[in-house]
């Protein structure tokens, strides 16, 4: 066995232990008995770790191994707080994550190598914009009291913006490097200051125009920031000229606060950040229920299952990592920071390591993908920023966070199995400092 | 581009540093000021489906109960008595959390107090629905008599076992009725709130331990205690001029006599005619220090920790203040220029003064007991301290009991049984009301109660008639104590 799979199943047995015990704890605490009904979802969660983990024996054998054990530790800690919280929702969450292993292992089975995405680039931006703007055909049910960013299917809702968040990426991606010397070389003027010619700037335009339909099509600023993010960062990195971020960043600002000026829905948004204290009852009560729960979390939090979480409306879904906050403490939540901080160090890793320019810039704009919207959810529970529709990665209830970030896990194994550089082409253009 | 990706990953260490530091302010640093928000109900959380234990006073009464409805809601907090305990039970509601013994002990009440939780090894094990009950100190018959005899006037009344500290009555008028609070009606429950918190007589609060007041001519035992105590004065001397006005050091403003009278004489002439004139001049000859000194001993500027929250300190000047306000120090020693004081904190001081000088911590609170009867925890008496000597305390009572018998506290006077008392009238500033206190014990011999009765704005200026308005209220509650036959008590 490859050095990586043993280190991957001994993580695993860990995860599965910590997983175990946190399911016992919170289920003694919250009813003083352990609830027969639910155990089974719950072997079926580590049932599905260790599909998982076989996939990635058989199918990317020296692939990293720490990525999916920290991807299935939070996949199992969110687990347990949702069954914490409605123990009515186990079914459907083992449902997911069923359907999210299935799309992982899916995804590492059809992806052979990476660089072969490239070759669907327009296909994936297509279908990548075509879900994005979705939810704006007239028969599209976005369900009851909720934005645009969700699609009624059933009695569920999914964010297909998610899956956007996974093929936009590979679009931005191919684009930047087949027109990277363009873009790095191109313009007039002094060395250091040298302005790209205006047909070279399109497509940072394209990412912030795209970030800023966002916004107005989903009245939310959770998606779109990501998207900028993606779309600049990737510019950046491919291009490292500052005066893209520069740029980007001004242009975004600007067209953003003309967003906020004109839609009330954003205002209020803002509003509520700035001050919820105004309206407690009302609009600030999900965010104050929220900083409530934390505090009373303290150090070492109330224990499992012994907080109250249920006082915070949608818990599941926007707040799971305050009811984490509150039961586990500032311990447990500083547990799951470093988890995220993990991920986004390790695919910045594979990144670095990745043989072919398009699979580093792959790496890198997925894993920030990952990376900021775990950091603008936690972000908006903790008042640092207003709060937005998005889902924490792997922990929320639901299926669209679970199944797009799992793909997302699956690329990146994907690419850090050291597969030769099969196009030379591609291969002379990566910068030669990488490491293996 | 790795070295752009480096970049990044320091880009995401900060932001997940800052992260880090927001969760530290949230969790640690800012918790205790979110904590106690008022609009945090988190930790006063109540459904309408767990059971809670009940209260119920010394001698049985039930006061506080969680009883089974019909229906999806499966229980209803209940308080059988209305308002007569609401300032002691305080409510609890679905939305607003909850006050009084409901706040104070919600973890023993809902039984997550681990104490409660966990009573044997099996209870690690099984799931029981385990809550503790709240034996309270008061006596149900005591303080029906205090609201019958406060009747409709504002104010407040206070009975305390002198030997023991336990709180008999504790009553407040206006008061509310809590099942409004704890109602199934959330928006009956929002309308009584708002009509509560509008109403500019504030029923919710309670003016027996979170409201003070000018406590005027009773403050003067104090005064005297602190003289007595400091032999610069005796039984028999100094002998206070007659007169009928007294200017204090840096101030021209004289201090006069209720009713512009003249008055002096030794410590008991004085006492019994409120004298003003002779304790400001003696508050000025003991000086800031013994006079603060004293008042802290009897409970003057630290919290009676009877058991419930939000206690409101009775207040006095610290000394240093009075050194270049002698004017103030003087109207201190007759209770007013800045000194307030709870109906609670004078019926301490009856009761510290009744009992040898041996103060009893006041206490709401008697034992908390499993729903077996098994007692949990036991509240012991505890002394707070000896402000008075008992040669002291026996002078001061001499002095009570004969202004009971012949003089202002005849109004007091109950049948059967001496009593000591000391009554006072405070004008209301801006106003031509005055508030009236009373302050007694009895027996005098075997002290069994004390009490404080306050009427705010209960009298007036004109009518100057001593003690007729407190008095009989002081009266009728000795009597419910002492279980003698009770007399009528004439409401204005």
């Amino acid at each position: 066995m490859p050095r990586q799979r043993v280190i991957e199943l001994t993580l695993l047995f860990l995860v599965s232990l910590i997983i175990c015990s946190l399911y016992a704890l919170s289920a003694h605490g919250n009813r003083s008995s352990i609830p027969a009904n639910i155990l089974p979802f719950l072997l079926i969660i580590l049932a599905l770790l260790a599909i998982g983990h076989a996939a990635i024996h058989f199918l990317v054998p020296t692939a990293d191994g720490i990525l999916f054990p920290i991807a299935g530790l939070l996949n199992g800690i969110g687990y347990v707080f949702i069954v914490r919280l409605d123990s009515g929702l186990a079914s459907n969450q083992a449902i997911w994550t069923a359907i999210a292993m299935s799309a992982f292992v899916l995804t590492i089975f059809c992806v052979r190598n990476a660089l072969s995405l490239k070759r669907h680039k327009i296909l994936f931006g297509f279908i990548g914009l075509s879900l994005l703007l979705l939810p704006l055909l007239p028969y599209i049910d976005s369900g009851s009291g909720k934005t645009k960013l969700w699609v009624q299917l059933g009695e569920f809702s999914i964010q297909p913006a998610e899956l956007a968040k996974v093929l936009l990426p590979i679009f931005f991606a191919s684009y930047l490097i087949e027109n990277r010397e363009l873009l790095t070389l191109g313009g007039k003027g002094f060395s250091t200051f040298t302005l790209p010619e205006i047909r070279h700037i399109r497509p940072l335009g394209i990412g912030s125009l795209i970030s800023l339909l966002i916004l107005i099509v989903y009245q939310d600023p959770g998606f779109s920031l990501i998207f900028f993010f993606i779309s600049t960062v990737l510019l950046w990195v491919a291009t490292d000229r500052l005066i893209y971020l520069g740029f980007g960043t001004l242009f975004y600002t600007v067209g953003a606060l003309a967003c906020f000026s004109i839609f009330d829905s954003l205002q209020d948004k803002i509003s509520v950040w700035l001050d919820p204290w105004d309206n407690t009852a009302d609009a600030g009560y999900q965010i104050l229920q929220s900083t409530f729960a934390l505090a009373s979390g303290g150090l070492t939090g109330t224990g499992p299952g012994i907080g109250s979480p249920q006082r915070i409306p949608e818990a599941e879904t926007d707040f799971i990592f305050a009811v984490l906050g509150e039961e586990l403490g500032l311990m447990g939540a500083t547990a799951i920071l470093i988890s995220y901080l993990l991920i986004v160090g390790l695919g910045y890793r594979i990144a670095i390591r990745a043989h072919t320019a398009f699979e580093t810039l792959l790496a890198a704009g997925l894993t920030t993908a990952i990376g900021a919207q775990a950091a603008i959810v936690i972000a908006g529970v903790l008042r640092l920023s207003p709060l937005t529709e998005l889902q924490i990665p792997f922990m929320a209830y639901g299926p669209s966070s679970l199944v797009s970030n799992y793909i997302i896990i699956g690329i990146l194994l994907r690419i850090s199995q050291s597969t030769p550089p099969i196009d030379p082409h591609y291969s002379s253009i990566t910068n030669g400092t990488r490491s293996v | 581009m790795n070295r752009q990706i480096a970049k990044l990953t320091i880009v995401f260490m900060t932001i997940f540093l800052i992260l880090f530091s927001q969760l530290n302010l949230t969790q640690l640093i800012r918790a205790n000021e979110y904590k106690s928000n008022p609009s945090n109900t988190r930790s006063i959380s109540m459904t309408f489906t767990e059971p809670r234990g009940l209260m119920r006073t010394v001698d049985g009464e039930v006061i506080a109960e969680t009883i089974s409805t019909p229906g999806d809601l499966k229980r209803l907090r209940q308080y059988p008595f209305g308002n007569l305990y609401a300032h002691i039970t305080g409510f609890i509601s679905f939305e607003y959390g909850a006050s009084g013994l409901e706040r104070h002990y919600n973890s023993h009440l809902s039984g997550t107090e681990i104490g409660v939780r966990v009573q044997n090894a099996s209870d690690l094990f099984l799931n029981r629905n385990r809550t503790a009950n709240l034996e309270l100190t008061l006596r149900h018959d005591v303080q029906l008599v205090a609201r019958a005899a406060l009747g409709t006037r504002s104010g407040a009344v206070v009975a305390i076992n002198p030997k023991d500290g336990a709180i008999l009555a504790l009553w407040s008028n206006p008061s509310y009725d809590p099942n409004n609070f704890s109602s199934h009606d959330l928006n009956r429950v929002d309308n009584f709130r708002d009509d509560l918190l509008s109403d500019n007589q504030n029923p919710i609060r309670s003016k027996a331990y979170q409201e003070s007041y000018p406590p005027g001519p009773i403050f003067s035992i104090i005064t005297a205690s602190a003289g007595l105590s400091s032999n610069i004065l005796a039984k028999d001397r100094p002998i206070y001029p007659q007169v009928g006005y007294y200017v204090a050091p840096q101030t021209r403003s004289p201090i006069t006599n209720v009713g512009g009278k003249t008055c002096g004489g030794v410590i008991s002439e004085m006492l019994e005619e409120s004298c003003n004139t002779g304790f400001a001049q003696m508050a000025i000859s003991l000086g800031p220090t013994i006079l603060v000194e004293q008042a802290e001993a009897f409970g003057f500027n630290s919290e009676l920790a009877i058991g419930l929250p939000d206690i409101t300190e009775s207040f006095i000047h610290q000394p240093e203040f009075y050194e270049p306000n002698l004017s103030l120090l003087a109207q201190s020693g007759i209770g007013e220029g800045g000194v307030s004081a709870t109906p609670l904190q004078m019926a301490s001081v009856a009761s510290a003064i009744a009992n040898d000088g041996i103060f009893f911590s006041p206490r709401i609170i008697n034992k908390i007991t499993t729903n077996d009867g098994e007692v949990l925890k036991n509240y012991q008496p505890q002394i707070l301290g000896r402000p008075i000597t008992k040669s002291v305390s026996e002078e001061l009572k001499a002095i009570l009991l004969k202004s009971v018998e012949r003089g202002t506290g005849q109004s007091v006077q109950t049948e059967g049984v001496k009593v000591g008392a000391k009554i006072g009238i405070v004008r209301v500033k801006n106003s031509t009301a005055t508030h009236n206190w009373v302050i007694a014990f009895a027996p005098v011999t075997n002290p069994e109660v004390a009490v404080a009765v306050f009427v705010e704005e209960g009298g007036s200026e004109g009518v100057y008639t001593q003690g007729t308005d407190a008095g009989p209220i002081a009266r009728a509650v000795i009597e419910a104590s002492l279980r003698l036959p009770t007399s009528t008590v004439n409401e204005p």
